[in-house]
């Protein structure tokens, strides 16, 4: 059989984290194939609506043209159902769609971050044909055996004793995740050639929480539509260019 | 009620020189044949409640299934050609675990109400993309009970697709005398208990036979437990304390 | 009849979906105008067994494979978790249903916290081996249908047509790439059941199963353990113990065991034990599994 390789690996990074009443969700900007970097700017988080956002990671194309369906989707069940599909039915939704594709797949892996009905924060992570599960923090991509260890060790509190008489909080706080986030790519940058160039961090926040955790954070862009309550921005940086 | 029987009332999808429908509008006349069928809501829940017709005292009233279950949350009692129920029940069926499946949460009454009212006009001839399910219109009325986000609701279906949400409604035969002494009677913080009462009464008030709990059936969805049939014992118990 | 047999004997079911989609010029079937309201989506009932979009090549299970099967090719390109021990076995006092919680793409641990129990209803459960996708999709899909029995049938499904439904289904799809071994656990009328159901077509009854790449280590403390009059702290401890078994020696299982019991009136999740403190500290009230407990104080060294 001559062979039909329709999929090709556009390197990156993405990866999202949960708080108590905050998800962040960043992925890095750069698209590479094999040596060459395709470009410096190619974003891979996309929000979807004013409480749910997903990072794309695989094969770009497969990616990008997921990310529309998912959209269209959200604006169909909008005008069938009058109202905004909560998390857990984007998740599911989401495994239904990778799915269909079983025998021809998407190469993507996904990760879906928000705020679900009850206010909590939440993180769910795809496989290319959509098994899924909810969990605090998930790395995917090719620096993922970089990160997901160094994640385990900082949110899970992993191999880590606590202090005697304490135990370890369940939910980090918003300034110590976006710290984390940072130097999580900062390192992956120095260390894998296909991560770099720059970091968008999107992070929502849960209805009437405040923007405790945001001050002093520069570059804050706000992207929220609606009026419902849950509040999201983005955050851009730069990482090394080499 | 029609006097003229003119030539465009054969067809079934013939529209008459004034822009109506016939069939559809016959079929509209035949729910007035069938066993009056009375729902009411509250605050506290939905109570459905039909009058059974048992033409025999051979005839194994049990059998006589008039109030049938959707989903947990939902149900619906019918009136008219009962038989056609069934297929727009099991497709009200199917499109609430469709849902459930697809989205992993439970449909709104609204939207499974508008499914059901989806088949109402796929009647007469195939056309290319769409099979036509039956020869004629549905000649049966549903009062479809539900309890979703927006709290319990009452939706009223007929043959010619047109669904609308009501307080309180009859249906079939003893219908005008029924609504009647609805509107004189509902009134908007009705407890469950007395709506059970105000849908018997109604009920004794239009039956020709004695009512028992042989020939009444009772049913009522509310947020604790979801849509239930009132068993004999609990209906007992209330025509007894009437 | 005649269209079940269509619907669910497909061994030519590849050539089949070729035919249909070189006649669908878009390929998202879900998209249809009269299906954006709440039929819309894939795996709609509506529809019939769903359809899948194909690669438009002469073989397409061979592109699948080349693309996402690690076993053959480990470097593939798309990396689909695989899950990897699960046993079941039923006694006098309903079935127990054990699992570990790793699940791995290649040589990745991808997740430690994956529920390989996947809960059809409020009496029968369902395991998850081989892919984790298709055994998540499937058994979810089953659980629509057995609702829909329940509802039309004002009685609950038996295990038997359970596991049934869901074998006839994955048949159609044979020899194109599914891979599910899967135990779906009950109690129906004829008392508590298990059968064994797999991608090839396979569906057995049995007492006791175990499904995975560490099976063969569940299997030595299973068959070792079991008896039919078993109680239930028992029975609860050969499943933990089994598990533990195969998730000790086993790479590709381990981090947690997830413990089920069905009985009568439905099932009960027991509990969520980590493979690594069972080896130190065991279940909770005593001794560790591991040997060290068993060769403590004693030494090979000779006497001075």
């Amino acid at each position: 059989m001559s062979s039909f390789n329709p999929y090709t690996q556009n390197g990156g990074t993405i990866l999202a984290i949960a708080g108590a009443d905050f998800s962040v969700v960043a992925g890095d900007t750069r698209q590479s194939e094999g040596y060459n970097i395709q470009t410096r700017y190619a974003p891979k988080v996309f929000r979807l609506t004013d409480r749910a956002v997903l990072a794309v990671n695989g094969f770009a194309a497969d990616g990008n043209m997921f990310v529309k369906k998912v959209k269209q989707r959200l604006e169909w069940y909008r005008h069938a159902h009058a109202k905004d599909m909560p998390l857990r039915s984007i998740a599911r939704l989401i495994q239904t769609m990778l799915y269909s594709r079983r025998f021809f797949p998407y190469y993507v892996y996904n990760i879906l971050g928000g705020i679900e009905e009850d206010g909590s924060g939440a993180v769910y992570s795809f496989d290319p044909v959509g098994s899924y599960e909810r969990e605090t923090c998930r790395a995917a991509g090719p620096a993922q055996s970089l990160l997901q260890p160094f994640l385990d060790n900082q949110i899970y509190f992993k191999n880590q004793q606590p202090a005697p008489g304490m135990s370890h909080p369940t939910h980090l706080p918003l300034q110590a995740v976006l710290a984390l986030v940072i130097d999580s790519f900062t390192s992956a940058t120095e260390r894998h050639i296909e991560v770099g160039d720059g970091l968008e961090m999107y992070i929502i926040l849960g209805k009437g929480r405040g923007l405790q955790g945001l001050e002093g954070v520069k570059g804050v862009q706000e992207l929220t539509i609606s009026e419902d309550g849950e509040r999201i921005f983005v955050v851009r940086r730069e990482l090394k260019k080499d | 009620m029609f006097l003229t029987r003119s030539e465009y009332d054969r067809g079934v999808n013939t529209f008459s020189p004034e822009g109506r429908l016939f069939q559809v509008e016959y079929a509209i006349e035949a729910i007035k044949l069938g066993s009056t069928t009375v729902g009411v809501r509250t605050n506290e829940g939905v109570v459905l409640a039909v009058e059974k017709r048992v033409q025999s005292p051979l005839l194994e009233s049990s059998s006589i299934e008039k109030i049938m279950e959707i989903d947990t949350h939902l149900g619906c009692a019918m009136s008219g050609l009962t038989a056609d129920a069934r297929m727009m029940i099991d497709h009200a069926r199917v499109t609430a675990q469709n849902h459930a499946f697809t989205y992993d949460e439970r449909i709104k009454v609204e939207s499974v109400t508008q499914a059901v009212c989806d088949l109402a006009l796929r009647f007469g001839e195939s056309v290319h993309d769409e099979e036509a399910l039956m020869s004629r219109p549905f000649g049966v009325a549903l009062l479809i009970a539900g309890i979703d986000e927006l709290g319990p609701q009452l939706y009223h279906t007929d043959p010619s697709g047109t669904f609308m949400r009501y307080e309180a409604k009859a249906i079939g035969s003893g219908s005008e005398a029924a609504q009647s002494e609805l509107q004189d009677k509902w009134y908007r913080r009705m407890s469950l208990l007395e709506a059970q009462k105000l849908t018997l009464r109604v009920l004794k008030q239009v039956m020709e036979e004695k009512l028992d709990h042989h020939n009444v059936q009772l049913a009522q969805v509310t947020p604790e437990k979801g849509f239930e049939i009132l068993d004999e014992v609990r209906l007992k118990e209330i025509i007894d304390a009437m | 009849m005649n269209s079940l047999i269509q619907r669910f004997a497909g061994s030519s079911s590849g050539i089949e979906l070729q035919k249909r989609n070189a006649t669908v010029v878009d390929d998202d079937g879900e998209l249809s105008d009269v299906m954006w309201g709440s039929m819309a989506g894939f795996g709609s009932l509506a529809k019939g067994v769903p359809t899948f979009t194909v690669p438009s090549v002469p073989d397409p299970a061979a592109f699948l494979r080349l693309h996402t099967d690690d076993h053959a090719d480990p470097s593939c390109r798309i990396k689909i978790q695989h899950g990897t021990t699960t046993l079941a076995f039923r006694y006098q006092g309903g079935v127990i249903v054990a699992v570990d919680s790793r699940a791995t793409a290649g040589n990745y641990i991808a997740s430690g916290t994956v529920k390989k129990v996947i809960e059809i209803n409020p009496y029968l459960l369902g395991t998850m081996a081989g892919g984790a996708a298709d055994c998540q999709f499937w058994e979810t899909y089953l659980g629509m249908h057995c609702r829909l029995h329940e509802l039309r049938n004002h009685e609950r499904i038996s295990v038997s047509a359970a596991s049934k439904y869901l074998s006839n289904l994955v048949y159609s799809y044979k020899g194109m790439g599914l891979s599910m071994g899967t135990m779906i656990c009950g109690w129906d009328k004829t008392g508590p059941a298990i059968f064994y159901v797999d991608s090839d077509g396979t569906r057995l009854r049995g007492d006791l199963f175990s499904v995975g790449s560490g099976s063969t280590f569940a299997y030595g403390v299973l068959d070792q353990g079991y008896r039919w009059d078993l109680t239930d702290e028992e029975a609860q401890e050969l499943g933990r113990r089994s598990i533990y078994a195969a998730g000790h020696r086993d790479a590709f299982s381990g981090n947690s065991c997830n413990l089920y019991h069905v009985k009568e009136r439905g099932w009960e999740f027991i509990g969520n034990y980590d493979i690594n403190k069972l080896h130190y500290d065991g279940p909770g009230n005593g001794q560790g599994y591991g040997y060290e407990v068993r060769v403590e104080g004693k030494t090979s060294a000779v006497a001075a």
